[in-house]
């Protein structure tokens, strides 16, 4: 009995550090976020209003909240769909293929990962540069003497500055899930291939019924990763690349929670805008973990 | 086994102390603000806590000039804290109830520190500064400031006649070119909005944009300035106040039509860079003579110091064009503020610390040292070089605006520059038309109207 208790002390310690911390660091500021949604706050100063729910009805009334959220959903369902095909065949080929310079094409797709986003954002600016870039120069070879008159704004016009986002996004994502999905992919037995072969399976035969069930389990965690992440970086994105412009075009909801609680001194509207994004960020993972949900395959 | 166990327990034990210990400290930093201050107090207040945000300037006048109040006040030290993203570096200490005690940071900037101060009624009053006599000489503050830059609504932003902020480093913004390209072309300055679309039609013929803008953010100068020159003082003074109908009026429709064919006079490709990243190649556009015009500050000629440019290139600056034939040109004057946080420790010495940035010593030492130009009477005498020109504009007949949009309480949601200056971006893709512009801009004004200080 005795050492029972001791046992329970004992594992007491050993949670307890982690338990604090996760506390301190974790619970205690989100709560201050929900708390911090109810008051009138410049931010700066320590002059606090509590106006209960007003900020979320004014939130809920704003178009241009309603724009960034538009833009935002966007660009979790282009970017995900995306990324994910290509990581998942680019994968599939650098695991199953037998190509030259495997190594070689690995680092390459993995690069844009080691790159910061504010580097990434100055390369793709160069290259939507209505006069020099990359994009229109190219285009300019099928449009003819039209390109140079009328370039297209990739980051100028409102309807394409998303997708010009979109682009970069992909372009960054696509190394890193890649290297995700390679390595479970590596512990698929190779026996499985070799019989399937035998049983006259293709490749892509094997692909849909041998490797897509089987990492099935990683598949299910990147999807949230696909949405906290295309969350997060499309703040970085659109922060560096065009800090919502044209004229709010490319507003996310954390750029537009930034625009809001760092200059336009409304900080507690901004802490609303932070709950609605954890709100949905978290029924969003909810949901995609509850749809994606199989039975485990064992090998 | 047991020693095992013992020694499990006794590392667990030092973990979670020097967590507690982490965390005991966290919280006492916070708390400790108080005591710090107190400590301040009783210090006599010797110590001044000085905090400016370093602009093209740099950084080494304040710090000269930091030196030379030490040396002319016996046992004050001053504390500078002096960086591009001051408010990051002095946003932490207030949070934790450490304010500087004067604060250089003109309204406008990114993060909006000064308009949240002056927002949430958060500055000390400094009417009595004007009054006080300059360190040194036996003028009164009030008397070296050149007339204009004490009464207007940045200044006094509650409008009761108290002065909030003062007044410091200022500078002429308007249209700026290359002259050397009107010279080549034999192309005269426009002096009115008419000869300007003349203008622009026949640069058009030779393949050149009459007009472009680094962001739309600078176009809130050139508005107050086109404002002051449409609708004249009284009613420049309405609308700053967000009267009501004010932007029905004719005159308001000038401004209106000025800006929305200016828009359609723009260089294509502006809204494309017109963003605080690639906001230097629009700038580009006009060093490389693919643009006549942009409206700008006389930064812009550091700012493009290194870039390439069109040979014979050389800057022109002008007011802005008169609205009808011998109407008045406008020059919106930016200029920066200095203010004190209303938590401020040292009150008094903050105050004699502002009446000697305006003594002939400071002001010199700013001039020289890092090009700035204190709103004293007489600066612009000892000026030399490229900055006469621009200093000058005033002397020439151009009319200096000084005023800005009224102080509210925060809207959420709006801001003015989002809601009447970045629809231009639109306005030159074509995304919106003017009248849904005007609409949208009398809505907004009505919202701030509704959140004014009263």
């Amino acid at each position: 009995m005795g050492s029972n208790k001791g046992r329970g002390r004992f594992i007491f310690c050993c949670l307890a550090p982690a338990a604090i911390l996760f506390v301190i660091f974790m619970i205690y500021p989100t709560i201050e976020v929900f708390r911090m949604s109810m008051y009138k706050w410049g931010g700066y100063t320590a002059n606090k209003t509590f106006v209960g729910l007003q900020n979320f009805q004014t939130l809920f009334k704003s178009d241009k909240f309603y724009q960034s959220f538009q833009n935002t959903i966007l660009l979790i369902i282009i970017v995900t769909i995306f990324t994910f095909a290509f990581a998942l065949v680019f994968a599939a080929i650098l695991t199953r293929e037998k190509i030259k310079g495997q190594n070689f094409f690995r680092i390459i797709f993995y690069i844009p990962n080691i790159l910061s986003v504010v580097v990434i954002s100055a390369i793709f600016s160069a290259i939507y540069d209505p006069n020099q870039g990359l994009m229109n120069s190219f285009l300019n070879l099928f449009r003819g003497p039209a390109g140079a008159e009328d370039p297209i704004l990739w980051l100028g016009s409102q309807k394409l500055v998303i997708y010009s986002i979109v682009i970069a996004m992909i372009w960054q994502a696509i190394g890193y899930y890649m290297v995700m999905y390679m390595a479970s992919m590596a512990n698929v037995p190779e026996s499985l291939y070799e019989s399937a072969g035998l049983e006259g399976a293709g490749r892509v035969k094997q692909f849909f019924s041998i490797t897509l069930p089987l990492i099935w389990t990683n598949i299910r965690t990147t999807l949230t990763f696909f949405i906290i992440s295309t969350i997060n970086m499309s703040f970085l994105f659109v922060k560096a690349m065009t800090n919502g412009g044209p004229d709010g075009a490319s507003h996310v909801f954390l750029s537009y929670m930034y625009q809001e609680a760092y200059t336009n001194s409304s900080y507690g509207y901004g802490m609303a805008i932070g709950a609605v994004v954890f709100i949905f960020s978290f029924a969003l993972a909810g949901v995609l973990n509850a749809v994606t949900k199989r039975e485990e395959i064992e090998f | 086994m047991k020693m095992k166990k013992a020694l499990g327990l006794l590392l667990a034990g030092t973990m979670v102390l020097s967590l507690v210990a982490c965390g005991g400290s966290g919280d006492g930093g916070s708390s400790d603000g108080g005591d710090s201050k107190e400590e301040a107090k009783s210090d006599g207040g010797s110590t001044l806590k000085v905090a400016a945000v370093e602009t093209a300037y740099g950084a080494s006048m304040w710090e000269k000039v930091c030196e030379a109040f030490e040396a002319s006040h016996d046992g004050v030290t001053v504390e500078l804290t002096i960086d591009k993203k001051l408010e990051d570096v002095i946003d932490p200490d207030m949070k934790a109830g450490n304010f500087p005690d004067v604060i250089l940071r003109a309204v406008g900037g990114e993060k909006a520190l000064t308009e949240t101060f002056v927002k949430d009624n958060n500055l000390t009053e400094l009417t009595d500064v004007l009054d006080m006599t300059v360190p040194g000489e036996d003028v009164k503050v009030g008397d070296k400031i050149l007339p204009g830059f004490t009464e207007n609504t940045i200044v006094n932003p509650y409008g009761d006649g108290k002065t909030y902020l003062m007044p410091m480093f200022y500078g002429p913004c308007g249209l700026f070119y290359n002259a050397a390209l009107l010279k080549e072309k034999g192309w005269e300055v426009p002096e009115t909005w008419d000869e300007m679309w003349e203008l622009g039609d026949k640069a058009k013929a030779e393949g050149i944009a009459l007009f472009t803008y680094p962001t739309t953010g600078y176009f809130d100068a050139f508005f107050y300035a086109l404002l002051h020159e449409a609708l004249g003082e009284e009613n420049f003074a309405k609308a700053l106040k967000y009267e009501e109908g004010i932007w029905n009026t004719p005159e308001a429709q000038q401004v209106f039509d000025v800006i929305a064919k200016l828009a359609s006079y723009t260089e294509k490709t502006t809204p494309a860079n017109a963003n605080d990243n690639d906001f230097q190649k629009n700038q580009q556009l006009v060093l490389d003579n693919k643009a006549i015009f942009m409206p700008n500050g006389n930064w812009v000629i550091g700012e493009m110091a290194e870039a390439p440019r069109a040979e014979g290139f050389e800057w022109g600056f002008t007011a802005l064009p008169a609205v009808e034939e011998g109407g008045e040109r406008a020059s919106y004057s930016f200029f920066e503020q200095v203010w004190m946080p209303k938590e401020a420790v040292n009150v008094d010495l903050g105050k004699e610390f502002i009446a000697y940035l305006y003594s002939d010593e400071a002001a010199e030492i700013f001039a020289t040292e890092g090009g700035a130009v204190q709103p004293i009477a007489g600066m612009t005498d000892k000026l030399s070089g490229d900055a006469v020109t621009y200093y000058q504009i005033y002397d020439t007949g151009a009319v200096a605006v000084l005023d800005a949009f009224a102080t509210t309480e925060p809207v959420e949601g709006l801001t003015t520059r989002g809601a009447f200056f970045d629809p231009v971006n639109s306005l030159v893709t074509g995304d919106k038309t003017q009248e849904q512009w005007v609409k949208e801009f009398a809505e907004a004004s009505d919202a701030f109207r509704g959140a004014l200080k009263e």
